[in-house]
């Protein structure tokens, strides 16, 4: 079991097969790679050497074969070194609080200053975005974070759940607080590796951390890289509520935690607008949205009690003339939806009912805030504006997350 | 006449019988309820120190737990226990603490802990009294103690009744099953037939009635709910199978090629 205090240990890193690196790396960037297939493996060496020509750059990867363990590569540029993790997670679509107590590890160990942390897939990054992450690093800020340009039907849990809590509670603007590609300085990966270390010193290898709002808590700057392309990992289950659970549980649990922090932030930070070049200008397709409207109104029909245990009469009045209304003008409020995810915000702190039961519960009703997305967003720039809108709700329904929060026993009507 | 034969009998002393002394029948009525007020009065005597037995167990386990419970409350309160916990968000303590602190969950439990064990000690020496004189008639004593048990096994079978209702009803929903309610309520009911048989039979009421009525039940709500199902999910299962023939088929498919039906940009995703 690894703990903080053996980031400064040289001798701990001989024995986790990294060793202690004297120059390419030392002072400078590391760069932290998930495992990648050896094609993708290739491609990512060459789009680094592309983006950092002449830089000599330290690129961590549990790829490496033994032999080529410390040891320069084809490019000049790049000493590449194998480790085997400290701490290994068994998830590899998102970063993960493994990926971070390694990182910084590595980073210690070899003296870097910054840190390059690239998740799966990372192959697809063009070097243009690599080049512009850790130029905001090398800049003042603290935290890089990538905003992808994704699709209008892509990234939904992001746009509904994930970027209008994370925006309106700690007042950040990047678009992707769980971004699988972050810019990192020396600080702020310590900051999460402590963080981190929590997690894996429990054995909680597949935790996962929020990088955004840790760097909002402690007032490190943010940049945000926008019209970042590239392919975005999935989850490897299909399984809807399993994935939505413990993302949005993790999240649920981080505001919680974060409850001292949030509270007293009161505006957002200025942000350069818009998420990023959209991925296509195509409009889409039109979408049949009946199964997922179906599993809303059998939801509303089954989980009616339930529902009323977490949530105010105003918002069931809403879900009850959104479970009457037609495919053809389904439309979730904004404000209706950002009641309902702070609500069961509340009900998650307070344990109103189990929080399995409770993730279980909110799976419907973001299945219904997705079928009323998709009607509204035809094309990236609609997409683009309904997201802004959300965000823009939340916000405005912050001082009603506030006031339950410090009152819950309140008449809430 | 008379005479002659008076004095050819012997004389015969003159008995005297004096009255015989009949009870009344209020008299009766008071002697038959005087015995039985006195045999209540020797019965709950001898329950007396069985009770007294049980009271003080409980008074004193409780008493030492509300001792201990102090004392761990202001261990982990030193040691920063809720911190500790606070920073392990996904610990399995956090979940069933209630909102207030998990120290004061652990705490509250030690507390009941010694109160429940006050009870079964109790309960056992009250037991022991009682049946050292097996001669008197103590028909309602065997379920006294069996109580505990009966609404500890009462107490956990609705809580595991709640649970996995509201769990199958959850998970029934996000599958889209449109009797997710039925089969929620038709789980329900098995665990709570479950635990009213396990209470009846730990208070050895019924006998083999309440084993025979329990599997008679229970076989019903199987018999009904493996119905309901298979009738409701013929075509869920036909959707499966036809995907699986699909799937097969797909096998010798050139896989860049568009699946019959499928339009480009006719998905979305979640992540």
């Amino acid at each position: 079991m690894a703990t903080i205090d053996t980031f400064s240990n040289p001798a701990r890193a001989a024995e986790t097969g990294t060793g202690v690196a004297t120059g390419a790396g030392e002072g400078g960037l590391l760069v932290s790679l998930s495992p990648l297939d050896h094609e993708g493996l290739q491609r990512t060496l060459s789009n680094l050497s592309a983006a950092f020509p002449g830089e000599s750059l330290l690129i961590a990867t549990p790829d490496a074969a033994p032999d080529s363990s410390s040891a320069e590569n084809a490019q000049g540029n790049i000493r590449m070194i194998s480790y085997a993790p400290a701490a290994a997670s068994r998830d590899s679509w998102l970063l993960t609080a493994a990926d971070y107590f390694n990182a910084y590890k590595m980073a210690k160990d070899h003296g870097a200053r910054s840190i390059l942390l690239l998740g799966s897939e990372s192959a697809s990054l063009a070097p243009e975005a690599l080049v512009r992450m850790v130029h905001a690093v090398s800049t003042g800020s603290d935290l890089a974070s990538p905003s992808y340009a994704l699709g209008p039907r892509e990234g939904l849990v992001n746009s509904g759940i994930l970027y209008p809590v994370t925006r309106s509670l700690f007042g950040t603007r990047p678009h992707f607080p769980l971004a699988v590609d972050l810019g990192l300085s020396l600080r702020m990966a310590e900051r999460l590796a402590t963080v981190a270390q929590r997690f894996t010193a429990i054995n909680q290898m597949d935790a996962l951390i929020w990088p955004v709002a840790e760097a909002a808590a402690v007032g490190y700057p943010i940049a945000e890289i926008t019209g970042v392309a590239r392919s975005i990992p999935q989850p490897a289950t299909t399984d809807l509520n399993a994935v939505l659970a413990r993302v949005a549980g993790s999240l649920f649990a981080d505001v919680d935690a974060k409850a001292a922090i949030w509270q007293r932030i009161r505006t957002t930070q200025a942000g350069n607008g818009a998420a990023g070049v959209p991925a296509s200008t195509l409009r889409e397709p039109a979408m049949d949205i009946s199964a997922m409207l179906e599993t809303f109104r059998i939801a509303y029909t089954n989980l009616a009690e339930i529902w009323s245990l977490v949530l105010p009469p105003n918002s069931l009045l809403g879900l009850k003339r959104l479970a009457a209304m037609p495919a053809a003008t389904f439309r979730m409020p904004d404000a209706l939806w950002a009641r309902i995810v702070f609500d069961f915000i509340l009900a998650y702190r307070l344990r109103t009912l189990n929080r399995g039961h409770l993730l279980g519960a909110l799976t419907p009703l973001y299945l219904a805030w997705v079928a009323s997305h998709i009607g509204q967003a035809t094309d990236a720039a609609s997409a683009e504006q309904h997201m802004e809108s959300v965000a823009a709700a939340f916000e405005a329904e912050k001082p009603y997350l506030v006031s339950r929060w410090r009152w819950p026993d309140r008449f809430n009507p | 006449m008379y005479l002659t034969l008076q004095s050819a009998q012997p004389v015969q002393p003159v008995q005297t019988f004096q009255p015989i002394y009949t009870p009344s029948i209020w008299e009766n009525m008071g002697d038959a309820l005087h015995q039985s007020v006195t045999r209540v009065l020797s019965l709950l005597i001898s329950l007396l120190p069985g009770l007294l037995a049980l009271l003080l167990a409980v008074a004193v386990l409780a008493a030492i737990g509300m001792l201990l419970s102090y004392i761990v409350r202001r261990i982990l309160t030193s040691v920063r226990f809720d911190d500790r916990l606070a920073g392990n968000q996904s610990s399995g303590i956090a979940d069933w603490s209630p909102s207030h602190s998990p120290t004061i969950l652990v705490a509250r439990t030690v507390l009941w802990a010694c109160v429940l064990l006050g009870l079964v000690i109790g309960i056992s020496a009250f037991s022991a009294s009682y049946s050292a004189d097996s001669q008197t008639p103590y028909v309602f004593l065997p379920y006294l103690t069996h109580s505990v048990g009966a609404i500890l096994l009462l107490f956990v079978g609705n809580l595991i009744a709640r649970f996995l209702a509201r769990s199958v009803l959850i998970g029934a929903v996000n599958q889209k099953l449109q009797y997710a309610r039925f089969l929620s309520v038709g789980v329900k009911w098995l665990v709570l037939v479950l635990t009213a048989a396990m209470v009846l039979d730990h208070l050895h009421i019924g006998g083999t009635i309440v084993g025979l009525a329990f599997g008679i039940l229970f076989g019903g709500i199987v018999l009904t709910l493996s119905l309901a199902i298979g009738l409701g999910s013929r075509d869920l299962v036909t959707r499966s199978i036809e995907k699986s023939i699909d799937r097969s088929d797909l096998i010798s498919r050139d896989p860049l090629a568009p699946l019959p039906g499928e339009e480009v940009g006719e998905t979305f995703r979640h992540f």
